[in-house]
């Protein structure tokens, strides 16, 4: 079995459909319940902290055989020791050396967070970006949760458009995950 | 927790079991793993350890007997005929070793040219004895392990006698309201078990009410009598609609710290876990918060899987297994 890291309910969430749509082209074999393979370590310092994983200690092995790590890099002006990607990468390889696992694991950090991320993928991102310059949104919250949350009102049926390739490296990774699982 | 509790156990050659270890059991254990994974052997291995009280007396073997009967029931009721003998029982539990920090026993047959013989290693001594099938299984009376498929009559009389012997029938009639408020009374008339109920004012057969009816009452009947003992039950969920399956766990969990016993369940069931957990932390009719009705580590939940082809355990505390049931992680086996 998989398990797979990450921040929030927003990235599971997230996670969840990208996941139903790699299956559904089939870039994902088999029977599997997503919304059990993804646990929500309740934000990013509990993420990379190692006191976090004592239940997963002891599943690791046994049931669970790879693991992947999915979070925001975030900005270094917020935190300069996991902040920024290059933080970010330091911090996820120095907790995956202090685990120890002896088992298949991989990371992937979305560029800032997962609010920018989606922005970056979405027809019209112009029109949203004009729309966050406008409204001076980044001084309210420069996460573009807001933009999200406002892409999400708008269009609450449009599926995020995973054939973007902004999403390639993440099903790479999450097509790995599944690869050849017993 | 009590002293007489199995905290860890060892299992060498016993069913699906070659070399098994596991420690951290807690008060409630709940046992969960996929078919086949070896859940009730699992329990049947707990029940020896907490059943044999000595290897010195020739009765130890009733407890080999209890498992090979509870298996061979089913068996017998798909018209096969339930003989057990002494030689095959032990043939077939050869070199069994079981262990726990009280208890040890090893089973081995010894075969020279003048007579078989099977030597019994206990903790602290050990026993040689000629095979023979000259032992026949006393009235043998077992309460305390309920097996995952439809319950006799002859456990519930058996079950029942003891409520009275123990003056725990108020007791008993008290708890079953709790759980279903039409249930008023349980009693033996006419050599079969009824209950009275409140919508009809009548005694009614359990038979005609339903196999879920039975379970429950068995269930809460065998913890009340098993005071500082055990209590084993297969299949806990079994013919038990999930919405009562909260009520049933909150009575166990309350029951166990009352009679001091230490009980290990298994499941298949998702349901089942969470209302072992709903049970712990809430208020079963109003959802609401409430203290815990025991402490952390006096809940356990066993997950059993294999590993390079042998049976391995995961064992939950009850903050952990709250964890993974609020986050709908699969912890039902792998």
């Amino acid at each position: 079995m998989v398990r797979i890291f990450c921040e929030g309910s927003d990235d599971k969430t997230f996670l969840r459909l990208l996941l139903n749509d790699l299956k559904k082209s089939q870039n994902i074999i088999g029977q599997h319940n997503f919304d059990s393979i993804i646990k929500v370590m309740g934000g990013k310092s509990n993420l990379l902290d190692k006191k976090s994983y004592k239940t997963v200690n002891k599943q690791v092995g046994k049931q669970i055989k790879k693991v992947l790590f999915v979070f925001d890099c975030d900005f270094i002006e917020d935190d300069n020791i996991c902040g920024g990607l290059e933080n970010s990468i330091k911090a996820i390889e120095k907790l995956i050396t202090t685990l120890d696992w002896k088992i298949e694991v991989d990371y992937y950090i979305f560029n800032k967070n997962l609010d920018y991320f989606i922005i970056d993928t979405i027809d019209k991102k112009e029109n949203f970006l004009g729309c966050e310059e406008c409204f001076e949104l980044k001084e309210l919250n420069k996460n573009r949760k807001i933009l999200t949350c406002i892409y999400k009102s708008l269009y609450p049926k449009k599926p995020f458009d995973f054939s973007h390739p902004n999403f390639n490296e993440l099903k790479h990774k999450l097509k790995k995950l599944f690869k050849e699982q017993k | 927790m009590s002293e007489h509790f199995i905290r860890e156990i060892e299992i060498k050659n016993f069913k699906c079991f070659n070399d098994f270890k596991a420690d951290g059991f807690g008060r409630v254990n709940l046992i969960g793993g996929k078919n086949n994974v070896g859940k009730t052997a699992f329990m049947e291995a707990i029940f020896l350890a907490s059943d044999i009280k000595s290897i010195d007396s020739i009765d130890f073997i009733n407890s080999f007997f209890v498992i090979e009967t509870l298996r061979e029931v089913l068996k017998s009721y798909s018209g096969e005929m339930l003989v057990l003998e002494i030689i095959k029982v032990f043939e077939k539990y050869q070199n069994i070793e079981i262990k726990t920090k009280d208890f040890y026993i090893h089973l081995e047959i010894q075969k020279d040219m003048l007579q078989d013989k099977f030597l019994i290693n206990g903790k602290d001594s050990r026993v040689s004895r000629k095979l023979s099938n000259d032992f026949f299984i006393n009235s043998y009376e077992l309460w305390n392990f309920i097996p995952s498929y439809i319950i006799g009559n002859k456990l519930i009389f058996s079950i029942f006698n003891q409520i009275k012997k123990q003056r725990k029938k108020t007791q008993l009639n008290n708890i079953l309201k709790q759980f279903d408020n039409n249930i008023l009374e349980f009693e033996i008339i006419d050599n079969q078990p009824q209950v009275f109920l409140d919508s009809s004012q009548k005694f009614q057969n359990i038979l005609e009410l339903g196999h879920g009816l039975k379970r429950y009452i068995v269930i809460i009947a065998s913890i009340l009598i098993n005071r500082d003992g055990f209590l084993f039950l297969d299949e806990i969920e079994n013919g038990i609609h999930h919405s009562q399956l909260d009520k049933l766990w909150n009575i166990i969990l309350t029951i166990s710290k009352e009679q001091n016993v230490q009980v290990f369940a298994t499941t298949h069931s998702e349901e089942c876990i969470k209302a072992l957990v709903t049970a712990n932390k809430e208020d079963v009719k109003t959802y609401q918060p409430k203290e815990p009705i025991l402490e952390n580590n006096e809940i356990k939940f066993i997950e059993l899987g294999i590993v390079d082809g042998k049976v391995d355990s995961i064992i939950f505390d009850f903050k952990e297994l709250e964890n993974e049931v609020e986050q709908n992680m699969e912890i039902r086996g792998w």
